[in-house]
């Protein structure tokens, strides 16, 4: 079906045309470009936000897989379940203090047979 | 008939990173957009912000501007989306602080006639406008397209997403309202009016 344009008033149609608003203010192709420049500037850190997005999750997924490992490998172990899946060494206050781990040298009083 | 290289031309070196093309671009088409958006919106920095953003988004897309529509028409569409999410966004916004009444209310004062008995051409143009800006959000967009810009009405129905029926109503509306009130501004001999008009 094909419509046809209803005659308008000339003299209305006339006004309307003249009043058409026919510029920004002074100085808009500048803004615009400014705001293209500023668009390009931000478009890089939106790259590295969306590569960041993809990589969370696969971190993630690593993390959790590695603190299973860690957890069944020192499950038989008496390390707590975080100190397993963290794979942290036993440390007690003794050890802590121990020459060997302060200076790193032998410990005398242990290690003399 | 545009002076200086063709549109296809500043494309091409825009879409290498020109700037200079872009603006030019800009510059060509700024009469397009802000009658759309300035007709939509009316002028102030709403208009002026919703102009920026649609040749922004077309600078975002100037590798998918295949050439489909004239560029023209291309910039109108993104001009004129954008100016009903502003108009929507920005009656929202009212209509938390005053009523639907005192919203859709806007008073403009009378264009006067000087001394001569002409009334001032911009003064005569800004009655027009606001004659425009008080139609409701569906007619303003139809008589923008259609006679500010000048747009066909299938390229209307196109740009508004409405069939060629739906815009031809509206615009015979639109066309009513307007007249009762731009009338005295026509009839008769003219003689208040400017004499391009006349």
């Amino acid at each position: 079906m094909t419509h046809h344009d209803p005659p308008l008033d000339p003299a209305i149609a006339a006004l309307l045309r003249g009043a058409a608003p026919a510029r920004f203010g002074d100085g808009f192709s500048a803004r615009v470009l400014a705001r293209v420049h500023a668009q390009r500037d931000s478009s890089l850190v939106h790259a590295l936000e969306r590569q960041f997005v993809r990589i969370v999750p696969l971190a993630a997924a690593a993390t959790v897989l590695l603190a299973a490992y860690n957890w069944w490998g020192a499950r038989a172990t008496a390390a707590s379940a975080l100190d397993a899946a963290l794979n942290l060494p036993q440390v007690t206050l003794s050890s802590a203090y121990s020459p060997a781990t302060l200076f790193g040298v032998a410990n005398t009083l242990t290690d003399t047979p | 008939m545009t002076d200086g290289p063709s549109d296809a031309e500043l494309l091409d070196r825009a879409r290498t990173g020109d700037d200079q093309a872009f603006g030019a671009l800009v510059s060509r088409y700024e009469r397009a957009v802000a009658a759309t958006v300035i007709g939509m919106l009316g002028p102030g920095d709403d208009a002026d912000d919703v102009g920026q953003e649609t040749f922004v988004r077309f600078h975002r897309s100037l590798h998918r501007f295949r050439g489909e529509s004239s560029l023209e028409t291309y910039l109108v569409h993104i001009a004129m989306n954008l100016s009903i999410n502003a108009l929507r966004s920005r009656r929202r916004s009212l209509l938390r602080f005053v009523s639907r009444d005192e919203a859709d209310r806007t008073d403009f004062p009378e264009p006067r006639a000087g001394p001569d008995g002409e009334i001032d051409t911009a003064e005569l143009n800004e009655h027009v406008r606001a004659a425009v800006a008080r139609l409701g959000e569906k007619h303003r967009a139809v008589v923008v397209l259609r006679l500010f810009h000048e747009c066909s009405t299938r390229e209307t129905a196109e740009i508004l997403g409405i069939a060629e029926g739906t815009v031809l109503s509206r615009l015979s509306r639109a066309m009513k309202e307007l007249q009762a009130q731009l009338t005295p501004y026509v009839r008769g001999d003219g003689a208040a009016l400017p004499e391009h008009i006349r």
